[in-house]
């Protein structure tokens, strides 16, 4: 998404990316971010919260309208939890028992072959 | 921290946002691929400055979300990684309508999240909301659909031409793009 905000961008189309891995995002570089400090899949706003999904939303415009140069990230002021602990979880290899590993590992490899030939196989146009 | 400063009021170490460079490196070390993904990264960044208020522009919706495909498998909520629920061109949608949109071919994060609500990652209806109260011109008529290809250049050379065309035809002023 980085990637197409860039490229759009540079053809006179401004852009918006709302998104929740900063690091990702701004290691990219773009011209503008609304960051949401919420688990990956979020990035418009709690579920089930229209209240959370109207402010993000109405954030990303003000950010878009307002932004002063590239690289301008707006972290939106809400919290997925007030416990931050959720954070310690996601591809923490700590966290993770050896034979869980190896079963990661197995699925890993059976994924990226279902891609592979999903991506080899002639696209249908849409 | 010392025991002395605990009345500063600073959070927890961790509550920072995650660091997912590093995690996802480590992550893929440990599971036995020594060569780590290369993340984009550029050093120079470009900026068009809206041309007009945002209550002026036609503005369009764009997503890394996937058209429910019922013969794909599991798609919903709750679903464990689905590759095969995966797209490999740009694909549009009708913006003035409904659609069902899934991330079950996406790296959410599953231990904290289910896709239980599509608005959460597709805010098309909040965009038209927008429209209605006059917070933007009107909502592009298409939204578009760009697919996540661990390939680079093919995201460089083919996905991101075909959306900049896309969104050129629609005349579009901005685009607000929803990544997961």
């Amino acid at each position: 998404m980085s990637l197409a905000a860039r490229q759009l961008e540079e053809n006179g189309i401004a852009t918006l990316i709302m998104g929740c891995a900063k690091d990702i995002v701004e290691y990219c570089g773009v011209p503008r971010f609304l960051f949401s400090d919420f688990p990956l899949g979020n990035a418009a706003g709690r579920p089930k919260d229209l209240q959370s999904q109207a402010f993000s939303l109405e954030l990303a415009l003000k950010t878009l309208e307002a932004a002063p140069a590239a690289r301008t990230t707006v972290q939106s002021p809400l919290r997925w939890s007030a416990d931050p602990s959720w954070k310690l979880d996601y591809s923490n290899i700590a966290r993770l028992p050896p034979d869980e590993i190896q079963r990661l590992r197995a699925e890993f490899d059976r994924q990226k072959e279902i891609a592979r030939n999903i991506r080899e196989t002639p696209a249908r146009a849409k | 921290m010392s025991a002395r400063d605990d009345d500063l009021g600073f959070a927890p170490e961790e509550d920072a946002p995650i660091p997912y460079i590093q995690r996802i490196h480590d992550y893929y070390l440990a599971l036995g691929y020594p060569t780590p993904y290369r993340w984009a990264h550029y050093a120079e960044v470009p900026f068009q400055p809206l041309k007009k208020p945002a209550a002026g522009c036609r503005i369009a919706l764009i997503t890394t979300a996937a058209p429910y495909q019922p013969d794909k498998g599991d798609q919903g909520p709750g679903a464990p990684y689905n590759a095969a629920a995966k797209f490999y061109a740009v694909y549009s949608g009708d913006s003035s309508v409904e659609h069902d949109l899934r991330i079950s071919h996406l790296a959410i994060d599953r231990a904290h999240t289910t896709a239980e609500d599509r608005n959460a990652w597709f805010p098309l209806p909040q965009l038209r909301r927008c429209a209605a109260a006059g917070l933007i011109g009107e909502v592009a008529p298409r939204f578009h659909g760009m697919p996540t290809n661990r390939s680079h250049r093919t995201t460089l050379e083919k996905d991101c031409p075909e959306l900049l065309a896309r969104c050129r035809a629609d005349g579009v002023d901005a685009a607000i793009l929803v990544a997961n």
